[in-house]
């Protein structure tokens, strides 16, 4: 059988070429729903992996019931064990929840971390009576969503011109930090460019170093023999 | 236009982070003719062998994260050789070339900074450079076979790769052994290496060997450890004798059928323990030739060879500066590096020459460097049937030697004793 999208040869035993993940098609057979894995790799692998994962989790659940019982015990109601359950739900989403996957796709697990991230933070926010969070925490949130499944979206989609995204994200992280501190201003009413500034201006250096880095070839040359991992 | 750079090899990485003041991992390789070397020939040949051996023309250099090898503008100059051998390479020498050239009366040497290359490629070079220079001097048509390279074509991509990572085995194994028997002597306060060299007869050897059922690495280790028993035996004040061990380089090439001319080579330290009784020198050459047997194998060297590579593909490793990872290389070369053999052999085994450069040729020699702490290391070298046992050591007393030549004569092995003694 022969993979429908690269063309290569797979063996019989194979539900996916391991190239691509297509699904191998065989349209003289009838679909065996029992059969989950290839001969080939043993489910051992997986499970373990599997097992491992059901354990943190079973983890994570038992220290967000072991606070909230001694919360409720002491206090008689949720008080501070909202922060810490809320907390482990957050390290949850971010660390453990993508190795549940395959293949975690960061376009879909950053905003999903961020989004968790805002909602522990409106949590905090209503709990403290505080009024910072839609003119402040949100709209930060959201720049650090957009900017970094930006960053990763070009990085991952665009082949080559890894200077310049990286140069021009730097460029654009500078710019940001304005607008953060625009929202610092307005929300708890401190002075303008106090910080942005330096932040701008550093970043800019970099990020046209880069740049120009990209542009100048020995530079780069130069870079990447200095610089090689 | 920009000079043409690679990373050091797995083996490569430490030479340089253990570097000292006074110490450098070098080795030599020399070939003698039967006439006297004309320099400026020879310095046609090097010049003329730098396109096929881009990765010995080279210089160290610094990175941030790891050190790299960059090719010079220039070809070394040939040199009249020192009164010893291996001289130290100081970080301004590696810094400008890291490969030496040498001739003296009949002899060419060329000495390596060992992240450059292993025996086996500094040979193959070596060869390739005599064969040059006999058909600039006599004009003589060597034909590029039994390890002479020919010099016009172009590098094969698989002589510049680094064979480590393409054989390295999933399962690493693990380098805890017990530590070994240290020699010691009293150094020679100006550096000054003691070069004594013992000539036999390859046939003779391999016959003797032969008769213990032994290879000649396994029957030589054998006797080495003998002397190195009776030594520590004379000198056993108090306290519990210690495992005697020989640190013995296996050359990976013929294991994995690989064409490298960089480092591929990794060493095995069997031994023995002479708490556990009395040794015979059969006993001990049965040992040898078992563990050798048994240790040199695809998939054992595969699992030793994934211990070494692990570290440096790991991702927060590779992130650490360069000063950090050499405080980690030499405190692991402390420990591992050179605690767990009492010395080097290193057999480079019967070196064959193309039938027309053989009239030409007298004898070819292989010397290694002492180690950081070692002050003795032992070489062998056999081509056209003369075996060349090289041993050097800094220190000034010659006891081993003494008592291991003189074995080989009491076995029946005559050894014809050459020194740089002065």
């Amino acid at each position: 059988m022969y993979c429908v999208k690269c063309g290569v040869r797979l063996d019989d035993s194979l539900d996916r070429c391991p190239l691509c993940n297509t699904p191998v098609w065989r349209p003289d057979e009838s679909m065996d729903p029992t059969k989950k894995f290839s001969g080939i790799y043993p489910k051992k692998q997986r499970n373990e992996r599997m097992a491992a994962l059901a354990f943190l989790t079973a983890l994570a659940l038992l220290a967000a019931f072991i606070t909230l019982r001694i919360c409720l015990h002491i206090y008689g109601g949720i008080g501070w064990s909202g922060y810490s359950m809320l907390g482990i739900a957050l390290f949850y989403i971010i660390v453990i929840l993508p190795l549940w996957f395959h293949r975690p796709n960061p376009m879909v697990f950053v905003p999903v971390s961020h989004a968790a991230i805002a909602g522990y933070l409106l949590y905090i926010c209503e709990k403290t009576g505080g009024h910072w969070f839609l003119s402040f925490a949100f709209p930060v949130v959201a720049l650090s969503c957009l900017f970094i499944t930006g960053f990763i979206a070009l990085m991952k989609y665009i082949h080559g011109g890894r200077l310049f995204i990286i140069g021009g994200s730097i460029i654009f992280l500078g710019g940001l930090s304005i607008l953060v501190e625009f929202f610092q201003h307005i929300t708890f009413a401190t002075q303008m460019f106090t910080w942005s500034l330096y932040v701008v201006s550093s970043c800019f250096a970099f990020g046209m170093f880069l740049i120009l880095s990209a542009l100048i070839r020995p530079l780069r040359e130069y870079l990447e023999r200095r610089f090689f991992l | 236009m920009s000079r043409y750079w690679f990373r050091l090899d797995n083996a490569a990485l430490i030479f340089p982070a253990v570097r000292q003041q006074n110490w450098t991992n070098a080795f030599r390789v020399s070939i003698t003719l039967r006439e006297k070397i004309d320099p400026i020939a020879l310095q046609q040949a090097v010049v003329d062998l730098m396109p096929r051996f881009p990765t010995f023309y080279v210089r160290l250099r610094t990175g941030v994260f790891w050190y790299y090898l960059e090719e010079v503008r220039h070809p070394p100059a040939v040199r009249p050789d020192y009164a010893y051998p291996l001289t130290h390479m100081n970080a301004k020498e590696l810094r400008t070339c890291c490969l030496r050239v040498f001739y003296h009366k009949n002899r060419i040497a060329a000495e390596f900074f060992h992240s450059l290359t292993d025996g086996s490629g500094g040979v193959i070079y070596l060869k390739t450079l005599a064969a040059r220079y006999l058909t600039l001097r006599y004009g003589v048509k060597i034909p590029a076979e039994c390890g002479v390279l020919d010099w016009t074509q172009d590098p094969q991509p698989e002589e510049l790769e680094d064979s480590f990572l393409r054989h390295a085995g999933k399962v690493a194994l693990s380098r805890k052994e017990p530590t070994s028997y240290r020699l010691r002597g009293t150094r020679e306060p100006d550096g000054f290496l003691h070069l004594t060299t013992g000539v036999v007869d390859t046939r003779t050897l391999i016959d003797t060997a032969h008769k213990y059922d032994a290879t000649v690495t396994a029957f030589l280790a054998a006797v080495m450890t003998k002397s190195i028993l009776n030594m520590q035996n004379e000198k056993r004040y108090l306290g519990r004798l210690k495992p005697v061990k020989i640190t013995i380089p296996v050359n990976l090439r013929k294991l994995y059928g690989s064409s490298t001319l960089r480092n591929f080579a990794l060493t095995i330290n069997p031994g023995v323990d002479p708490m556990l009784g009395h040794y015979t020198l059969r006993e001990l050459c049965g040992i040898y030739t078992k563990e050798l047997a048994l240790e040199a194998t695809p998939k054992q060297m595969a699992a030793r060879i994934a211990a070494n590579v692990g570290p440096q593909q790991l991702f927060p490793l590779k992130l650490a500066p360069l000063f950090l990872k050499n405080m980690a290389m030499r405190m692991v070369y402390a420990d591992i590096g050179e605690r767990k053999g009492c010395l080097n052999i290193s057999n480079l085994g019967s070196t064959a020459l193309p039938d027309v450069m053989q009239p030409y040729v007298e004898r070819l020699e292989f010397i290694i460097g002492v180690q950081k702490t070692y002050p003795n290391n032992c070489s062998v070298a056999s081509c056209g049937g003369v075996t060349c046992i090289n041993m050097i050591r800094s220190i000034q007393e010659s006891e081993l030697e003494r008592q291991f030549f003189s074995r080989l004569v009491e076995l029946g092995i005559p050894v014809t004793i050459e020194s740089n003694e002065r």
